[in-house]
């Protein structure tokens, strides 16, 4: 599979500690590729420089082996592209936004446009002003994809929208991804990321801690359990049984233990001999994974 | 280089802008141009004038009057001193003529020129011996009987008292010539018109000498002449006066009326001049008057008006009445000020919203996810706003033409040709301030910066206009404060010199020029800043 976008080395500072630094990482054919971080953590600014809108500092962009910004409007052929920000260029109606967008892109096929609109339930003659945030961010999510181009690069696409919109958009993305199309996209929600994406960076401070690969968070070999018992008695005792434990609660006589999935049998089977109160299995997140990575980034740092 | 998409989108964001400030721009222009085209505002300023023309007018006719009255007493006085010597004309003549058949007899011809002149010398010197009796030196007598002798052989047949008539006329004519002819801006016409007129006024005071004398035998009587001189002038100026008027078509009634304010005024000279002149004589009784004296008297005999207010007054007031107001208000207000206010304004607006405005609020990603050029984007968006601009003038061309057509074409105080300039002059103002605009747009990524920057100076500009109209030459020199002036230093639109339009002076030809080039870089520099900038999208 060859690197469809491809960031090296890429620094931009804003003095302060903002900015990116010295990122690298690359998205491969057909790959969903996830952004994740907190406000200012440097999400739209990596994607800024994807975009050619703004000059590296150093190192530098790749859009299909294009750098991105001396060749920013021969990427544009590729790529289709939902803002951060919603606003819209001083036009009465979100019809006369989207045929002036066609027109920008030399679209003159709407049957996607108008899918894409009936998908999302949006009624684009309101007024542009005075629409709602749930709906801005609609008609921005059909400008943005409605030229059907290989490349998708979204920038926080879901702020705005209810649940059941949300899911419809993101149907929506795995219908593009089936496609066969590539995409970026940045989010502050872990659980999207997790439905959608192949792999999620996550991005602190302007610097990547790591990528993950969502499968290998999913089909992880271990499980975590948390434990309860009745007495402190066979609380104490089972402690004392070689277990991994990672979060020891004496107050509740509580243990949460990480175990690997075939040893799950013989665990059950010691558990028959306490009186046990709950038992729950801990899932695997990407956000548990990534909260232990930032721990760990923390921890080394102290 | 150019997307007709982008033109659209721009077209229509702006067009109701485009609209509010070019429609009630239209509508003040017209009003301006017809409503006072109508109004007659020049009205007040041609009476101001009227005044001063009438200052003018007054004051010549008080030297006149004077001048006339002086001569009339000098010929007076002059002719008294020859005319005694009328009786001794004949004897002279008949010498002259005597020795001119005797030159007959001896030579057998009549004498040429150069004879003539031996014989009028030789005559001359024989009558020097009598110099005692006429009160005068030998050789002044000599002077005078060759000057008349000369004067006599013109034409023969003029004899004794009317020979001395003639040649004393001739001598004022001359006079009145010679001196005339030496002042400035005077044509030989017009030298030749006033010695005709002192003729005319020597030949009244001969005969009124002659007339007094006959009645009550000789008697030089001063106070007397005085007197008859001035009655003289004033019924000379009544009698030029009221043929004038009648020639010109007046009634009588007002044709006498107006001869009688001439007279009085002439009067009221002539007595101001006389009063002076006693005044100084009264005060060094042994010594002759002065020429400086004399002068001085003829000074305030002559004052018309305008002399008698204080000079800063007469030259503010004069000021204002050869002030052009419609070019005041035409040119230095409404296109230079008014006019421009709601131009500029939306010059500021667009031109931020083009592009800097677009750039703050992140729609521009709209346009830059798009496969078009950022150099693209900048060329259409400044077509965009020149096309804006342009066609608004265009329009204000046509409705400031139209409305100067409706107020009478050439005729109105303000020509085509100028009306036309003052457009092309705003336009090519608000070409260089939307340049500008542009320019800022192009470089800041902040709206609050582009406006208060582009905008800023452009209001800036507008604001030194207001103040040093205060201080320019189009403001009458009693409203004037020149420090004000400092303010036209600072303004843009100081290169727009709608004086130097109106003056036909072609200074404002270069200052367009510069607002050009001002305009073509500022532009310049926007599409290529544009081009080079990190834009936070």
């Amino acid at each position: 599979m060859n690197e469809i976008i491809r960031v090296e080395n890429l620094t931009k500072d804003y003095k302060n500690n903002r900015g990116v630094f010295d990122l690298n990482f690359s998205v491969k054919s057909g790959e969903v590729f996830g952004f994740v971080g907190t406000n200012g953590s440097g999400k739209t600014t990596t994607i800024r420089h994807i975009m050619g809108f703004s000059k590296p500092d150093k190192g530098s962009c790749y859009v299909k082996g294009l750098n991105s910004w001396q060749n920013a409007s021969e990427i544009k052929k590729y790529v289709e592209y939902i803002p951060g920000e919603i606003a819209f260029p001083d036009l009465p109606t979100g019809t006369m936004f989207l045929k002036n967008q066609a027109e920008l892109l030399g679209l003159k096929d709407m049957a996607y446009a108008n899918e894409l609109i009936k998908k999302l339930q949006l009624d684009t003659s309101a007024n542009l002003k005075r629409m709602s945030k749930g709906m801005k961010q609609k008609t921005a999510i059909v400008a943005g994809l409605m030229a059907d181009k290989e490349i998708l690069i979204l920038d926080e696409p879901t702020t705005g929208l209810d649940p059941l919109m949300r899911n419809v958009f993101l149907e929506i993305i795995e219908n593009e991804k089936k496609k066969g199309k590539t995409i970026l996209m940045s989010s502050q929600m872990f659980d999207e990321l997790e439905t959608t994406c192949d792999r999620v960076a996550l991005i602190f401070n302007g610097r990547i801690i790591d990528i993950a690969v969502i499968d290998n968070i999913k089909n992880s070999k271990f499980i975590n359990y948390k434990i309860e018992f009745k007495s402190e008695e066979d609380y104490k005792h089972f402690k004392k049984l070689k277990y991994d434990i990672i979060r020891d609660q004496e107050k509740y006589n509580q243990v949460t233990i990480k175990i690997e999935k075939d040893k799950v049998q013989k665990l059950f089977k010691a558990l028959t001999k306490y009186d046990v109160k709950f038992i729950s299995e801990i899932k695997n997140s990407l956000e548990k994974y990534f909260k232990e990575k930032l721990k760990k980034g923390e921890d080394n740092n102290v | 280089m150019f997307s007709k998409a982008l033109f659209k989108q721009s077209a229509k964001a702006n067009f109701t802008k485009w609209l509010f400030v070019t429609i009630p721009t239209c509508v003040m222009l017209a009003i301006v141009i017809i409503v006072l085209g109508n109004l007659g505002i020049n009205d007040i300023r041609d009476s101001l004038k009227n005044v001063f023309v009438q200052a003018d007018q007054e004051s010549y006719l008080k030297e006149n009057s004077v001048d006339s009255y002086e001569l009339y007493l000098t010929t007076l006085t002059n002719y008294n001193d020859v005319y005694s010597f009328g009786a001794f004309l004949n004897i002279l003549t008949n010498n002259y003529d005597e020795k001119v058949t005797e030159y007959e007899a001896t030579n057998g011809v009549a004498p040429n020129n150069e004879a003539k002149q031996e014989i009028i010398a030789q005559v001359a010197q024989d009558f020097s011996d009598y110099a005692s009796f006429v009160g005068k030196t030998p050789e002044e007598l000599k002077a005078l009987v060759s000057q008349i002798l000369n004067f006599y052989i013109k034409d023969t047949s003029v004899k004794g008292q009317n020979l001395l008539d003639a040649y004393f006329l001739d001598q004022v004519y001359l006079g009145a010539y010679n001196n005339e002819i030496a002042k400035e801006d005077v044509t030989q016409q017009e030298a030749q018109d006033k010695a005709e007129q002192a003729k005319v006024i020597a030949q009244d005071a001969i005969n009124k000498y002659k007339e007094d004398s006959s009645e009550s035998g000789y008697v030089y009587n001063r106070d007397n002449y005085l007197i008859i001189a001035r009655n003289y002038v004033n019924t000379f100026m009544y009698d030029t006066i009221y043929d004038m008027q009648i020639e010109h078509s007046k009634n009588e009634q007002d044709a006498k009326e107006y001869a009688v304010s001439v007279k009085v005024i002439s009067n009221s000279a002539i007595s101001t001049y006389q009063l002076w002149l006693n005044e100084y004589e009264s005060d060094d009784p042994d010594n002759a008057i002065t020429t400086e004296q004399i002068a001085q008297a003829r000074t305030y005999a002559c004052q018309s008006i305008s002399d008698q207010i204080p000079e800063k007054v007469a030259v503010a007031l004069e000021e204002l009445g050869n002030m052009d107001i419609y070019g005041l208000i035409i040119g230095s207000i409404f296109y230079r000020i008014a006019g421009l206010l709601l131009p500029m304004v939306f010059v500021i607006m667009t031109a931020n919203g083009l592009l800097a405005g677009q750039v703050d609020s992140g729609s521009m990603a709209y346009v830059l996810s798009t496969p078009i050029k950022r150099r693209t984007v900048t060329v259409t968006q400044m077509v965009y706003l020149l096309f804006a601009l342009f066609s608004m003038f265009a329009l204000l061309t046509c409705v400031s033409v139209l409305a100067v057509w409706i107020v009478g074409g050439n005729s109105f105080a303000i020509n085509y040709g100028e009306i036309l300039l003052f457009n092309l002059g705003a336009f090519l103002t608000m070409f260089a301030i939307a340049g500008y605009c542009f320019m800022c747009s192009a470089i800041f990524n902040r709206t609050k910066y582009s406006l208060s920057i582009g905008g800023g100076l452009t209001i800036f500009s507008l604001v030194c206009t207001i103040l040093g109209l205060f201080g320019s030459a189009v403001v009458p020199s009693a409203m004037r404060i020149s420090a004000m002036n400092v303010f036209n230093y600072i303004s843009l639109i100081t290169l727009f010199d709608t004086v130097s339009i109106l003056n036909g002076s072609l200074s404002f030809l270069w200052q367009f020029g510069i607002l050009f080039a001002v305009g073509v870089i500022t532009f310049i520099i926007g599409v290529f800043r544009f081009d080079k900038k990190d834009l936070p999208l």
